[in-house]
């Protein structure tokens, strides 16, 4: 057991869970809006940096160093998607999504599907999809943290994963949304600087770029390709435009992160955000990738790819060193988890348990549903990671893949396409799961040649536009949800008639906003 | 570039500077944003 790593890693445990008490003791948690969206005040920085390292997982340094060193150079299509996911979806949606969201008064992602798209149904697919494909998620981050402590400290793993798990939970507790995105930002930072520490070291180590490639092409020189070892995917477009679309487009689809554009503290805050957001990844996203690749160099013989930056980081550096690299996948690691779990726990105490078995539940009573949900999500997941813990890429790429399919077309249209109406946004959710689900346990990327997530991207927004367009004489768009939409294209204050306009026999909790806010008020 | 072939150079390098560029066109796209009065 290194003492001076674990040392580290407590203290950076301890500065984590501080922020997350500062966070607490800052945001009032008993008010939901507080707890869910952080009051909808959070700037462009803590804004960019929360969505992305909400958006980068363990997946950054067990899947992606696994796949490069599995694959070579091919890895670097999913980076390339990655670089942009971030601004991408702040520019399409974050400003109109942000504007919506306040004029229906909605306080989960799945909240403002419904809002948007009215029926239970709606409410009732999506919050169901989602809990189950995020507790996946969730699940791989238990996975991820479980092993790197494992590795560094030499704990047992049932020992390792505990601790991480419990870390994590703690601090999603203790503050809501604000804490998790004042804790996001500090493990960005972390992040940034312990992925290029490693970068530079494995780059001296290896005597540079060049050297490192004129090395792997000894090896295997199919590895420098951009089709994979022996040249696996060459002209798979379908499976390439898989790799970019999941880590771009994907963002669009996945709850725990267009929840970001929701609790901006302005419309326009998606403008800086965006610019933020690209220049972190600029600095972060191919790093991990490329520690991959060196590591062919490095350990030629690792058991167990998934380890390949955690292995690299424990043979190059010094203690002290490590113990900050480690200090970086694990703030990867639960910087994505806390988001997880406490989106999890809102859209099913709010969107389940509020929404469809206690309509009356006080804002106390949510809040502690939540965190009861947290607990269990928690507890099931440890078990689940200790008896069977699968592939961490696999389960990642798994659950973006089906997040991606069912919910971008209905999250993007939601904000662009003023005849996108129920029907066409339920089928499509239904629809683009199903398929990147079938595609995935079918196997059928291997014979089709095609990714899950690029079919059922395509598969779900055909859905969309086919189904709406066929059904706009018997479910056309109320009025309300279009004149709303209109009113969001436009740049400037929302009216005050605007406001938490929501249709309050759908949403009692519009009724409860409209209250505090006070009729004619004007939005400054 | 590196002793990579060009396909994986671009593949590297390339897509950083198209989403620099997206970026910077976002920016551009978007500057009467801040001009605005407050729009919470």
């Amino acid at each position: 057991m290194n003492t001076t790593v674990i040392l580290f890693l407590v203290f950076y445990y301890v500065v984590v869970i501080g922020i997350g008490v500062w966070s607490m003791r800052r945001g009032a948690t008993d008010d939901l809006e507080g707890y869910l969206l952080g009051g909808r005040n959070v700037g462009p920085l803590v804004t960019a940096l929360t969505l992305q390292s909400t958006a980068m997982s363990g997946f950054m340094f067990l899947g992606a160093g696994s796949l490069a060193y599995t694959q070579g150079y091919w890895a670097f299509w999913y980076a390339a998607g990655d670089l942009g996911g971030g601004v991408l979806s702040l520019s399409v949606i974050g400003r109109r999504m942000r504007k919506l969201s306040r004029m229906t008064g909605s306080l989960t992602a799945i909240e403002y599907l419904e809002h948007r798209y009215p029926s239970p149904a709606t409410r009732m697919i999506a919050a169901g999809l989602s809990v189950f494909l995020l507790a996946a998620y969730v699940l791989a981050q238990f996975i991820a943290g479980g092993k790197g402590l494992e590795l560094v400290t030499g704990l047992p793993y049932p020992v390792a994963l505990l601790i991480a798990l419990t870390v994590i939970i703690v601090y999603t507790f203790l503050g809501g949304y604000l804490a998790v995105a004042y804790t996001d930002f500090f493990q960005s930072l972390i992040m940034i600087v312990g992925v290029l520490w490693i970068l530079g070291a494995a780059l001296i180590h290896v005597g540079g770029l060049s050297a490192a490639n004129a090395a792997i092409a000894e090896i295997d020189p199919t590895l420098l390709s951009v089709w994979g070892k022996d040249l696996e995917f060459h002209g798979q477009w379908g499976v390439v435009a898989g790799a970019v679309l999941v880590f771009s487009i994907g963002y669009m689809g996945w709850p725990h992160v267009v929840t970001r554009h929701m609790a901006m503290a302005q419309p326009k805050t998606a403008r800086l955000a965006g610019a933020y957001a690209t220049a972190w990844n600029l600095l972060f996203v191919s790093s991990p990738y490329m520690v991959g690749v060196l590591a062919i160099i490095i350990l030629p013989n690792l058991e167990d790819p998934e380890l390949a930056i955690f292995q690299v980081a424990h043979t190059l550096l010094p203690s002290a060193v490590t113990g900050i690299v480690m200090a970086a996948i694990m703030a990867a690691i639960m910087s994505t988890a806390d988001s997880l779990l406490l989106q999890t726990g809102s859209i099913a105490s709010r969107d389940l348990y509020e929404r469809f078995i206690n309509p009356k539940a006080s804002d106390r009573e949510m809040v502690m549903v939540s965190r009861g949900l947290v607990l269990t999500i928690g507890i099931v997941g440890y078990f689940i990671a200790l008896v069977q813990p699968p592939a961490v890429f696999d389960v990642v790429i798994f659950a973006t893949s089906i997040l991606t399919s069912a919910f971008a077309p209905a999250f993007i249209c939601a904000v662009w396409w003023k005849k996108a109406n129920t029907p066409g946004a339920i089928a499509s959710m239904i629809v683009g799961s199903l398929t990147s689900f079938v595609w995935e346990a079918g196997n059928l990327a291997d014979t089709t040649t095609l990714a899950p997530v690029t079919v059922g991207l395509l598969v779900s927004t055909l859905t969309i536009i086919i189904v709406s367009l066929a059904t706009q004489s018997i479910a056309p768009v109320p009025d309300h949800i279009v004149a709303a939409m209109n009113e969001t294209a436009k740049v400037g204050p929302i009216p005050k008639r605007m406001l938490a306009m929501s249709d309050v026999a759908l949403s009692p909790e519009a009724e409860q906003i409209e209250s505090i806010l006070g009729h004619g008020r004007e939005e400054p | 570039m590196f002793g990579l072939p060009v396909t994986t150079t671009l593949l590297i390098f390339g897509f950083p500077v198209l989403w620099v560029l997206y970026t910077i066109g976002f920016l551009v796209v978007s500057r009467h944003w801040s001009e605005k009065a407050d729009e919470s």
